[in-house]
């Protein structure tokens, strides 16, 4: 029983890359089977598909100005090769910009797929393959740190009824890159009441691709989320980002109602009261 | 000499060489085919501790720790940065040779094999699937269809019921890690995207954290009529693995 048992590092690279420039970039591709494989390499573009972090193949275009060839004197991009069992390669990516190229972002996969090897077989078959991929940022840019600009949108405290007890309070939103190159998130949600800071969650380093959103995610264990019991009353939540990203803070606020304790109280002195009707009517 | 003196610098060159006895150091090394690296720390204690909830990785007394960065570069030095550069993305198929042998016409005929990922610190992932084509007769024309479900109405980006067995077609299940935003549960099937008609892989497995070994059980169906043309029926099924950028 064949299997397919790959390993690829790095998973992911991030440059940024002058015009007229090449840079080699190496990979170690490991076969951690007992069975050789056999492989094949190829570049593809690709563009956000959603605001988690998904790609999308088919609508993308590669950039002409980018070149991508192997370095390896044994093998060229898009040329078979074969792997033993338990055995490493380093395939060396050379990425080439040309002088014309536009100041802009491209994004691309490396893979390595696996060559299926035909089957003879007289039985009703289905054969497995599998593919593994090692996402490529590139910022074109004159400068180091190239200008980018953000917004933050849609942002989301749930559930709609906050209660002192039982359901914790949850943040979501996303980071909108207004830009023409890709940044990584910086910054953080304050929770204050009273002017004193409840809670403070710092935002996970995601990647924003250049005029895509991201949802942004909590580095706090629970991700970005409040945990009851808390105190009724009212709430300020900040959202800022690092200046860097040149974005507007967001400022919104929500009560904690006393809910629970209402209902229990008035629960409480229903039965009370009912109970003390039915005494009354026994005693008539 | 008197006994006294031989006594005394008896005694001296035993301290003497005491004093100069090498101290035994533990240091990391490192081994590939090429390189072989002395790991220059020393450190008071490190290592991985474990209790029943928490796994806590530490190095105490480390020089120089920290993330350094310069126009060219960016250096990460100690312990706890390797450790977090210590999954690669790696993607295993338990088995790839899916062999239904013979189709009993109207009772479903299953296969199975694992899919099984790791990722680094800092990314999910996702895993894709797409089918060269449907299952198709060796020399011949013949297919047997994607499953519609039992309700008509599942696609390759739509999963629904599968349980009736005149309900006929191809299809699969994934039931594990990252699958329940696309397999409510394992009597949901749907279609795999067909190449030869220009349908694009969908993901059928997804986490947006960092995982190590998350796997998922992917259950192929077939349920044939009592009409399906007689023959040995063939296609190819690829499995995507990329990390979330």
């Amino acid at each position: 029983m064949s299997n397919f048992n790959l390993t690829l590092s790095p998973s992911q690279i991030e440059y940024v890359l002058k015009p007229e420039v090449t840079i080699i970039q190496t990979y170690e591709i490991t076969n951690n089977s007992s069975d050789s494989i056999n492989l094949n390499t190829e570049v593809l573009p690709w563009i956000p598909s959603d605001t988690t972090g998904s790609v999308n193949y088919t609508q993308a275009i590669a950039n002409p100005n980018i070149i991508f060839s192997l370095g390896n004197s044994d093998l060229q991009l898009g040329q078979l090769f074969t792997l033993a069992p338990n055995t490493k390669k380093q395939l060396v990516l050379k990425i080439k910009t040309n002088s014309n190229i536009t100041l802009a972002d491209s994004y691309y996969t490396f893979f390595i797929t696996q060559n299926l090897t035909t089957t003879s077989s007289k039985e009703n078959f289905s054969q497995a393959s599998g593919k593994i991929g090692s996402h490529i940022l590139l910022t074109v840019s004159d400068v180091e740190n190239p200008k980018v600009e953000s917004t933050i949108q849609n942002i989301s405290i749930f559930p709609k009824i906050k209660d002192v007890f039982f359901r914790p309070i949850n943040f979501s939103g996303q980071i909108k890159n207004n830009s023409d190159f890709f940044f990584k998130i910086n910054g953080k949600i304050t929770i204050t009441k009273n002017d004193k800071t409840i809670k403070e969650f710092t935002l996970n380093s995601d990647n924003v691709l250049n005029h895509y959103a991201r949802n942004f995610s909590c580095s706090d264990q629970n991700g970005c989320q409040l945990k009851t019991p808390l105190w009724p009353g009212h709430y300020n939540v900040n959202i800022t980002l690092d200046s860097s990203l040149n974005s507007k803070s967001y400022d919104t606020s929500f009560y904690i109602l006393p809910i629970s304790p209402m209902l229990f109280l008035l629960l409480i002195t229903g039965l009370f009261f009912g109970i003390k009707k039915i005494k009354t009517k026994s005693r008539v | 000499m008197n006994q006294m003196n031989k006594s005394f610098f008896f005694i001296l060159i035993l301290s003497t060489i005491f004093y100069l006895k090498p101290n035994i150091l533990f240091a990391q090394t490192f081994d590939s085919d090429s390189y072989h690296i002395d790991f220059g720390n020393f450190n008071m204690t490190s290592g991985k501790k474990n209790s029943a909830n928490y796994t806590l990785t530490d190095t105490v007394g480390q020089n120089a720790p920290g993330q350094y960065d310069s126009a060219g570069y960016t250096v990460k030095s100690g312990f706890q940065y390797l450790y977090q550069q210590n999954i690669p993305l790696s993607f295993v198929i338990s088995n790839l040779d899916l062999n239904f042998g013979y189709l009993t016409l109207n009772i479903g005929s299953t296969v199975t094999n694992t899919l099984t990922i790791s990722t680094p610190t800092g990314h999910g992932y996702d895993i894709l699937a797409i089918a060269n084509h449907p299952l198709k007769s060796i020399g011949g024309n013949s297919t047997i269809p994607d499953t519609k479900c039992d309700s008509n109405t599942c696609s390759e980006s739509i999963s629904d019921i599968w349980t009736n067995n005149s309900t006929y077609g191809f299809g699969f299940n994934a039931n594990g890690d990252g699958t329940s935003s696309y397999f409510p549960n394992n009597s949901y099937f749907r279609q795999f995207a067909d190449d030869s008609n220009s349908e694009t892989a969908q993901i059928i497995m997804s986490e947006s954290i960092p995982v190590e070994n998350h796997s998922a059980l992917i259950t192929y169906k077939i349920n044939i009529p009592s009409n399906q043309t007689g023959g040995t029926y063939q296609n190819s099924i690829n499995f995507i693995a990329i990390p979330k950028y």
